[in-house]
């Protein structure tokens, strides 16, 4: 069993999240490796504090020096990278405990994970050593990334240093990495990531206390495989949903084992039913895979908090409306149809022929100025009813205009234009509206739309307006956020 | 019976080296945690047989009733809508010839109404003991439609469990049939996740069906597994 592991304080989180001085343990001068790699993702993202780089061998990197210990580093270290053979990793974590670590990310794997006596023995002494007084992230992980700090997990020098409400911890490296980019090319902004491996000392619970009260995160995402202590975490969650949100993807949920059950209960009670049950408990939001998480996040993060249950949806096409109706009952939203004032005032601003004033409103054609959209909203806003406002954009076809007219498409396609428009209506009415960039032109043929998307969407999020690929994304992520703040009380 | 005969009762079973207690047995546990489960007496022969047809009253339901039979049905032991004497008697009969002499048979009063329900505890490697709530009978293996908690459970988890099923109309007064009394069923709920939480030995608990009699729920069957 795994001891019990002590309360760290909050100054020792600081010390960890945003370490003045710390140790890579394990580069080598070929430039190859984790470590070498880690340091190099730590200059390129920008990360301010001193490094201290170490290696038996010595020599150095990139101009900086090697140490040929953790002993040899001239100062004390607030925070250690590991990446050095499993054998080593105990003794190594020991010389940086006596550096004054408050705590140390472990990149090496062949621990536990292996299943192997020795992996899982030395293991155990990893966590002999953390009870002694450093903290352990890992092993066999990516560690930690804090835009504030510059500190990055393993393959993140691209990562953003703009700090942000999300705070994400996960089992998995890949999906932490991946999750910081997905987020950052959809304009999530985190607080902390932490990839923590095999959890030996700090993982999701401890975790998620420390964001919990941490000032900088409004929201916390996880990606969950397994849970040490089911009781722990479910009351750490549960009090956690009571101040900020939480969105968890439980991972290897088909994978449950089959046991011997002689009632209906505990035949039913299967690792799917009964995590969706608690997280639903714990009001948790729980989340299919990746995609969903970014999206839900995204909803948390730029929308109030608050319920939205009827909406207006704006745009192109007649189907597209009746999609939109039979979407929004999935993820129970309404669209209510406009009183028929409403809508002749409405109908007035269309192009006609081909246009459609109720709820959905049908706009008829991609080419309507963002000025008579912006009229369209604010009417619409009007209405009491409407809580928020779905704009689907058809922005794709000025690939069509950019044609006719020879100018490339970002010269034509009024985007900045129409973000300053649905901000202005925004904040007037106080009705959040949330953008829909599909984009059927992403091929080869297309790479300018797809440019032009890219400078879409960051003109939108920085705007502050949400803006999802697919109306269906946006819409689920909306019913996670009305069944978070309904249950909420 | 109350909570410290409960013990004693599930103390005894497991020095027998029992898995299950008897739908008797359990149904006693269950009353000491004040859960409503049908009037009945077990009978061990013929002759206390007539005592317990004038105390349940026509009709009733007999089964076979012993430690380590999880499903009468199947076996051939269970009579429902007995209404007279002689048809008791060759009910009795028949049962305690299926049964081998083991145990005896359980008359009980037989409870009317459509609706049932499944609720039951288990044990999760993760989250411990957790309760169950969903559509009982025969549909709980085929449409699978239920929802957990976690033990213990407050009043609002309860409610919230009944509201999660896809079937929670059924709770609702539809065909001349009265709302279920969604209070009683919280209670019950409430009540499961206190036998796991306050008794380790228990392992699994099993009430299939819980049968609506009118607005008032009745745990007709009752299984409790223990460790």
């Amino acid at each position: 069993m795994a001891p019990t592991t002590t309360q760290t304080s909050p100054i020792d989180f600081e010390r960890i999240f945003h370490p003045k001085r710390i140790a890579i343990v394990g580069v080598s001068q070929e430039g190859l490796g984790f470590g070498a790699g880690i340091f190099v993702s730590l200059r390129l993202i920008g990360f301010e504090g001193e490094i201290f780089l170490v290696n038996p061998k010595g020599g150095e990197l990139n101009g900086e020096p090697i140490h040929r210990s953790v002993e040899e580093i001239p100062r004390a270290i607030d925070f250690a990278i590991i990446a050095v053979a499993a054998r080593a990793v105990p003794e190594v974590l020991e010389a940086c405990r006596l550096k004054g670590a408050a705590g140390a990310e472990i990149f090496s794997s062949g621990f536990k994970e292996l299943g192997t006596a020795e992996g899982i023995a030395l293991e155990q002494e990893i966590v002999r050593v953390a009870a002694r007084g450093i903290r352990v992230i890992g092993p066999n992980c990516f560690g930690i990334y804090c835009p504030r700090s510059g500190l990055t997990v393993l393959p993140g020098p691209d990562l953003s240093r703009e700090t942000g409400p999300v705070a994400f911890s996960s089992q998995s490296g890949g999906m932490a990495v991946d999750f910081a980019n997905a987020g950052k090319s959809v304009g999530l902004k985190f607080s902390k990531v932490v990839s923590f491996g095999n959890g030996c000392d700090l993982r999701e619970t401890e975790l998620l206390d420390y964001y919990r009260e941490d000032p900088e995160t409004g929201l916390v995402a996880m990606y969950i495989e397994g849970i040490r202590d089911g009781d722990a975490f479910f009351e750490s969650l549960r009090r956690t949903t009571a101040r900020k949100p939480v969105i968890v993807n439980k991972g290897g949920l088909s994978a449950a084992g089959r046991r011997a059950v002689q009632s209906h209960t505990a035949s039913m009670g299967g690792s799917r039913e009964i995590w969706q049950s608690i997280l639903r408990q714990a009001n948790a939001v729980q989340v299919g895979d990746m995609g969903e998480m970014v999206q839900t996040c995204l909803a948390f993060s730029l929308l109030p908090p608050q319920t939205f249950h009827n909406i207006t949806v704006l745009g192109g096409g007649g189907a597209l409306g009746v999609a939109a109706a039979d979407l929004a009952e999935n993820f129970g939203l309404q669209i209510p149809a406009f009183e028929p004032d409403l809508a002749g005032r409405i109908d007035e601003l269309l192009p006609k022929p081909g246009s459609s004033p109720g709820n959905p409103v049908d706009v008829a054609n991609p080419f309507v100025p963002p000025k008579t959209l912006k009229a369209i909203m604010r009417l619409a806003a009007g209405d009491p009813r409407i809580d928020l406002q779905i704009f689907t954009s058809l922005l794709h076809h000025y690939k069509n205009m950019a044609m006719l007219t020879g100018r490339p498409i970002k010269a034509v396609t009024p985007y900045l234009e129409l973000a300053d428009d649905i901000r202005e209506v925004a904040a007037e009415t106080g009705k959040p509206i949330v953008v829909i960039l599909s984009n059927p032109k992403s091929g080869p043929d297309h790479l300018d739309v797809v440019d032009m998307f890219v400078d879409a969407r960051r003109a939108f999020i920085e705007r502050g307006i949400p803006v999802f690929a697919e109306l269906r994304d946006a819409l689920r992520a909306i019913g996670h956020l009305n069944a978070y703040y309904e249950r909420k009380s | 019976m109350n909570k410290d005969q409960a013990l004693q009762l599930i103390e005894t079973a497991r020095k027998e080296g029992r898995k299950t207690l008897s739908e008797y047995e359990a149904k006693q546990v269950l009353t000491a945690w004040d859960i409503p489960v049908t009037r009945e007496i077990l009978v061990g022969d013929r002759a206390a047989l007539a005592g317990a047809l004038n105390a349940i009253g026509f009709p009733l339901v007999m089964k076979g009733c012993a430690a380590e039979i999880a499903h009468k049905t199947e076996k051939n032991l269970v009579r429902v809508d007995v209404r007279g004497e002689a048809e008791a008697v060759a009910a009795f009969d028949g049962i305690m010839a299926g049964l081998d002499g083991k145990g005896g048979v359980l008359v009980q009063e037989m409870i009317g109404g459509r609706r049932e329900l499944v609720m039951g505890l288990t044990r999760d490697p993760q989250f411990g003991a957790c309760v169950m709530f969903g559509l009982g009978g025969i549909f709980t293996e085929i449409l699978k439609d239920i929802s957990f908690r976690k033990a213990p459970l407050e009043h609002h988890d309860a409610m919230e469990m009944m509201g999660d099923i896809k079937g929670h109309k059924i709770l609702e007064a539809v065909r001349g049939m009265p709302a279920a009394d969604t209070g009683a069923l919280a209670d019950m709920l409430i009540r499961i996740g206190q036998i796991g939480v306050e008794i380790e030995a228990v392992a699994e608990i099993d009430l299939n069906p819980v049968i609506l009699d009118g607005a008032r729920p009745v745990a007709v069957d009752a299984l409790i597994v223990v460790k």
